[in-house]
């Protein structure tokens, strides 16, 4: 490891000119490394036809492009440096210069995978509007060639999945106030954690520049043998997503490590709050599912690339589909589980009310991650043997009698509450109507005899974004609310904040509840064109659609507004128990100037109930640093 | 307890009217079509009388949560410009709630486990058992990328085409047809590295199965309504299953007629191919 | 292991010049500008190009590059009585690509409405003869109205018969077509 150098050396080194910025020389690396490794894989497989670019250099010059990326953001200077010896730079930008560049600080680093979800989000919600616009008509007007619409189709899926739904609340909230509250100041793996973040922008731009190299027309589940011999463009599908999911894995293995070992002074497993909870099972469920997915991408890679006939009539034709739904499945509860935790976070303290059945919430969440991954093939019943059909339904079934877990706890809390109106309440109520719903049709997709029907229909397609959208981006948009005057100090205008949650709901309500209708009148997926009897359906579902889109604009208006310039309030605006809100807003750089110790439970209230948080004084607990 | 009773109230009468409302839509058209619309096959119908037990499954269940969402709202709402206090009575656990909540959920799930899935599959499974389909008509059914090629060797048809040269598919009604699924392209027969996955799906059939290369794989349909594309949109042959940039356009067109009428159009068939 | 963040707390932190907001600022917006017009442009700039400074006139050696889904290039202008060699070269990895030189396009009715067939309803090379050479990876060839010419053994060219003059070629296959232009002004399609 490093060896600190004395302090003269340091001082007496050359006043510097003023360095590139950090994420333009990543550009430039990247482009260097990207060159390099595809010129080389294309003289050492040189390819008849295209001279420059080869399959293989594709691949090739994409990890080029991804190492020179990772060392021009901070890898260089703060990861590799420093392993040869040299000191790690000391420089440490202060103000929005610290979100554009390597960063240590778990809040620094929530904040930038927040960003990068929203980011995304809006570029994917982009590329839905474009796709309802098409829907207006039953006949291509906007996508002039059903490949571009599909493309669209996949690269929609694949950012809203492994970009926003699986990043926003782990990566980005869970980073930010998971050492919050359990009372640490960092996370255990800092400086994994900082480079990270930074194989999302990469992966992004991978997906979505991917139809340079060739549209693809799969979707976001890469169905082989399809893949096989779709578009080129595939193979940056399954690059970008390796790079994602890299992410995750690393928030995962940081955040499991950070929980296991740095709950402070009794932080004991029946005081962890919810969402930490939460984290801890998706983190789990990443560590064990994401390489899974990983490998099954380098196969279909390798398929692509070499081809090695794995997934196609010498192979076995379904075996792609089945790996990828051992993965897809639990990937489901990878993203509504943090959100199931919020609700529970969120309504104790909006109805002053001890959350009720805490342990049975608690084992919901368990048994949701432990059941996931033995439903998968649910997504192939018209794909599988017979014998297959019931042991797939009873999972299926099952696994609500855990997810319903939420639900109880929420309600037991509700009921009797004195609950405060308030936006994030709203939208917890309104996560919870929304995934009822989704949770219900699950009821009708996991019924084999009507699954034959309904089947790769918009039911399905109703069905999945109501638990997403409606379970997960409702309960994300609740988070940011409740927790706005803790990132920065200020808070939202509670008309403004209403406003916005009731027109993304009716606008919600009303795109995707047609979904269902149209899914039964034979509205079929991944579809440019359709008969035209479906179009003025399609044509209401659509002007919905541009609603809902209006309406996550003004919501994220809202936010960033009152981030920046909205009414200050104090530290602890809500009286919220957890230990977010025992130390300043925003927290300072080192979260808490005394550890807090814990003495009691964060979620009963009640009269004579003893504060659960205790200051030490600081000459206590200096020893133990 | 009053609120328990005044809300327990609310979720039978509104239940009920929800039942009511579901069974007036179920029955809003013959043989509970009404939301299901896929009915015109021996198998579509078991898809329908599952969807209509899990509208009035689901009625009750719904009804609780979002009556239990808008009671809260009204009933233990926090008064605008109030102090804020705990709420007065600080229930963390109620046995009887959460094991009767327990108990429920697992006896729901295990029914609609059983009535309709099991019992529904247990009819599918036997409607595809040859000795159930007396003197089937076989239609053997090619994928490729992207057409639906149907093949009648019964009758010597090789590829029944309509008048316009496309690709159609005609069935006699209430005779048993054997679909025989293959997925691959006759006119690269020495190239199965392209074939792909494709969805045989007839919509108002109620029913799909995917078609995978390299397999051949055997459903049995007997259509039980006189349909054609031309009368209802619903009543074609689409693909499911995303196969590439020709997958929204892999359609072909479906006449079900009499028996005497498929006769007719057989021998048509037979004498061009 | 936290060392790096441990140490920051230590010593005084360095004043160095912060990087520039503008360069950053510049640099991230011509990017994505310069990514966004990769993406959605290129047709767009390859016609006002050609509106601007017309298409030059092809003779000899053509080359036809079959990408998936498009052509380069896509438009070409020839001259009446001009020998011509058109290589055509599948560029795809994993997709056949077929071509047909030929006017209106042929159409059918069905439930989406009034779709392309495929195929044209007149063939460019109908009574051109055509000489075929270099044929690699092909995977038919079909040529039922043009007067064919085969160099190499005919085998080769996997010959199969049907409408309109269309070789299909394999991922990374490539044929040559030699050819006089014949006095058939006017604009055709290739697809």
């Amino acid at each position: 490891m490093a060896q600190p150098l004395p302090k003269g050396q340091m001082a007496s080194m050359p006043k510097r000119i003023a360095p590139w910025p950090p994420v333009l020389r990543a550009f430039l690396w990247a482009g260097i490394g990207f060159v390099v490794l595809a010129a080389i894989a294309a003289w050492l497989d040189p390819s008849p036809n295209s001279p420059y670019l080869t399959a293989v250099g594709s691949v090739a010059g994409w990890f080029g492009a991804l190492i020179g990326w990772l060392l021009g953001i901070g890898g260089y200077d703060y990861i590799v440096r420093p392993m040869m010896g040299y000191p790690t730079p000391r420089v440490r930008t202060s103000g929005w210069r610290r979100y554009y560049e390597y960063a240590l600080d778990h809040k620094v680093i929530g904040l930038q995978y927040l960003g990068a979800s929203t980011g995304t989000f809006l570029v994917a919600g982009l590329i839905a509007m474009a796709m309802r616009f098409q829907l207006m008509n039953y006949q291509p007007t906007l996508f002039h060639y059903p490949e571009d619409y599909l493309n669209a189709v996949g690269i929609h899926g694949t950012l809203m999945m492994f970009t926003v739904a699986t990043v926003a609340m782990v990566g980005g909230l869970g980073n930010y106030f998971v050492p919050l509250m359990i009372g640490t100041r960092e996370t255990m793996f800092p400086k994994a954690s900082g480079i990270s973040v930074w194989l999302v922008p990469i992966g992004v731009l991978t997906i979505s520049m991917s139809p340079l190299l060739g549209q693809w027309s799969t979707g976001w589940r890469g169905y082989e043998p399809l893949a096989a011999s779709d578009g080129s463009g595939l193979l940056y599908y399954y690059l970008g997503v390796f790079a994602l999911t890299t992410s995750s894995l690393i928030v995962a293995i940081n955040l499991t490590a950070t929980i296991l070992f740095k709950r402070t002074k009794g932080m004991t497993w029946n005081r962890l709050p919810l969402f930490a909870w939460g984290i801890l099972t998706v983190s789990l469920l990443n560590i064990i599912w994401l390489p899974e997915i990983q490998a099954t991408f380098i196969l279909g890679m390798l398929d692509k690339v070499m081809p090695l006939n794995l997934f196609n009539v010498f192979g076995q034709p379904l075996g792609y589909e089945y790996l990828f739904w051992l993965f897809g499945h639990p990937e489901v509860y990878i993203v509504v589980i943090p959100a199931l935790a919020i609700w529970n976070e969120i309504l104790p303290v909006m109805g002053r009310k001890s959350l009720f059945a805490r342990p049975i919430a608690v084992l919901g969440l368990v048994f949701v991650m432990l059941l996931s991954g033995m439903v998968w093939a649910h997504h192939m019943f018209t794909m599988m043997r017979f014998s297959e059909m019931l042991p797939f339904s009873f999972f299926t079934e099952m696994i609500s009698i855990p997810t319903g877990f939420a639900y109880l706890a929420a309600i037991g809390t509700l009921w009797n509450s004195r609950l405060r109106i308030t936006t994030p309440t709203l939208l917890v109520l309104m996560s919870m109507f929304n995934f009822l719903i989704g949770g219900l049709t699950g009821l009708f997709l996991a019924d084999v005899p009507a699954n034959l029907q309904l089947h790769n229909t918009f039911f399905v397609v109703g069905h999945f974004h109501y638990t997403i959208i409606g379970g997960m981006v409702f309960s994300w948009m609740a988070a940011m609310y409740y927790w706005l005057p803790k990132f920065s100090g200020r808070t939202y205008s509670e008309f403004w904040g209403k406003l916005g949650a009731i027109w993304v709901f009716i606008a919600f309500n009303a795109t995707f509840l047609n979904f269902f209708i149209l899914g039964l009148h034979g509205m079929n997926r991944w579809v440019s064109a359709y008969p035209k009897y479906l179009q003025p359906e399609n044509f209401w579902t659509s002007i919905a659609a541009f609603f809902l889109g209006a309406g996550f604009g003004i919501n994220i208006i809202h936010i960033v507004w009152a981030w920046i310039k909205g009414p200050k309030v104090k530290e602890n605006p809500w009286d919220a128990k957890t230990l977010e809100w025992q130390t300043s807003s925003p927290p300072p750089a080192k979260n808490f100037d005394v550890l807090p110790e814990v003495v009691g439970s964060f979620y009963t209230y009640g009269d004579n109930v003893p504060d659960p948080v205790v200051i030490p004084s600081v000459q206590e607990q200096t020893p133990g640093l | 307890m009053g609120s328990v009773l005044v809300f327990g109230l609310l979720w039978v009468v509104i239940s009920l009217l929800g039942e009511w409302g579901a069974t007036t839509w179920i029955n809003s058209a013959p043989d509970g079509t009404g939301p299901y619309f896929g009915t015109a096959s021996n198998l579509g119908v078991i898809g329908a009388h599952a969807f209509d037990f899990l509208v009035w499954v689901a009625v009750p269940i719904f009804v609780f949560v979002v009556l239990m969402i808008i009671f809260a709202m009204i009933k233990f709402r926090a008064k605008r410009g109030e102090k804020v206090i705990d709420a007065p009575k600080q229930t963390r656990n109620n046995k009887v709630f959460v094991g009767s909540w327990i108990l429920i959920s697992i006896l729901v799930n295990l029914l609609v486990w059983l009535h309709p899935n099991a019992s529904g599959l247990e009819q599918v499974f036997a409607a595809q058992l040859p000795a159930n389909n007396p003197n089937p008509l076989v239609v053997d059914v090619t994928a490729r990328q992207w057409e639906w090629i149907f093949s009648y060797p019964q009758y010597n048809i090789t590829q029944s085409l309509n008048a316009n040269g496309q690709d159609t598919l005609y069935l006699p009604v209430d005779r048993p047809v054997k679909f025989v699924l293959r997925s691959y392209d006759p006119f690269h027969t020495y190239d199965t590295a392209i074939d792909v996955i494709h969805g045989f799906w007839i919509p108002a059939f109620g029913v799909k199965y995917d078609v995978i290369p390299g397999e051949t794989r055997v459903i049995y349909i007997t259509a039980t309504k006189l349909i054609s594309t031309e009368q209802n949109p619903m009543a074609r042959v689409q693909c499911s299953e995303v196969c590439g940039p020709g997958h929204p356009y892999m359609e072909a067109n479906l006449h079900v007629v009499t028996g005497l009428a498929f006769a007719k159009w057989a021998k048509q068939q037979a004498s061009r191919s | 292991m936290d060392e790096a963040l441990d140490k920051t707390p230590g010593g005084p932190e360095e004043e160095l010049p912060n990087w520039s907001r503008r360069q950053f600022l510049l640099g991230t917006t011509g990017l994505a500008v310069a990514g966004a017009a990769a993406l959605w442009t290129r047709t767009p700039i390859v016609d006002a190009a050609r509106a601007i400074f017309g298409s030059p006139v092809d003779t000899g050696l053509v080359h036809v590059y079959q990408e998936d889904f498009y052509f380069v290039p896509n438009y070409m202008t020839w001259r009446v009585g001009d020998k011509m060699t058109m290589r055509l070269q599948n560029m795809s990895l994993t997709r056949y690509h077929e071509m047909q030189i030929g006017r209106h396009v042929s159409r059918e009715q069905t439930i989406f409405g009034t779709l392309t067939a495929d195929g044209f309803t007149e063939d460019f090379w109908d009574g051109v003869p055509v000489t075929f050479s270099n044929p690699y990876k092909m995977d038919n060839l079909v040529y039922s109205k043009a007067i064919p010419t085969f160099i190499g053994p005919k085998s080769d060219y996997l010959i199969e018969y049907g409408g309109a003059l269309s070789p299909t070629l394999k991922p990374g296959g490539h044929i040559d077509l030699t050819f006089v232009v014949p006095d058939k002004p006017g604009i055709w399609q290739y697809g």
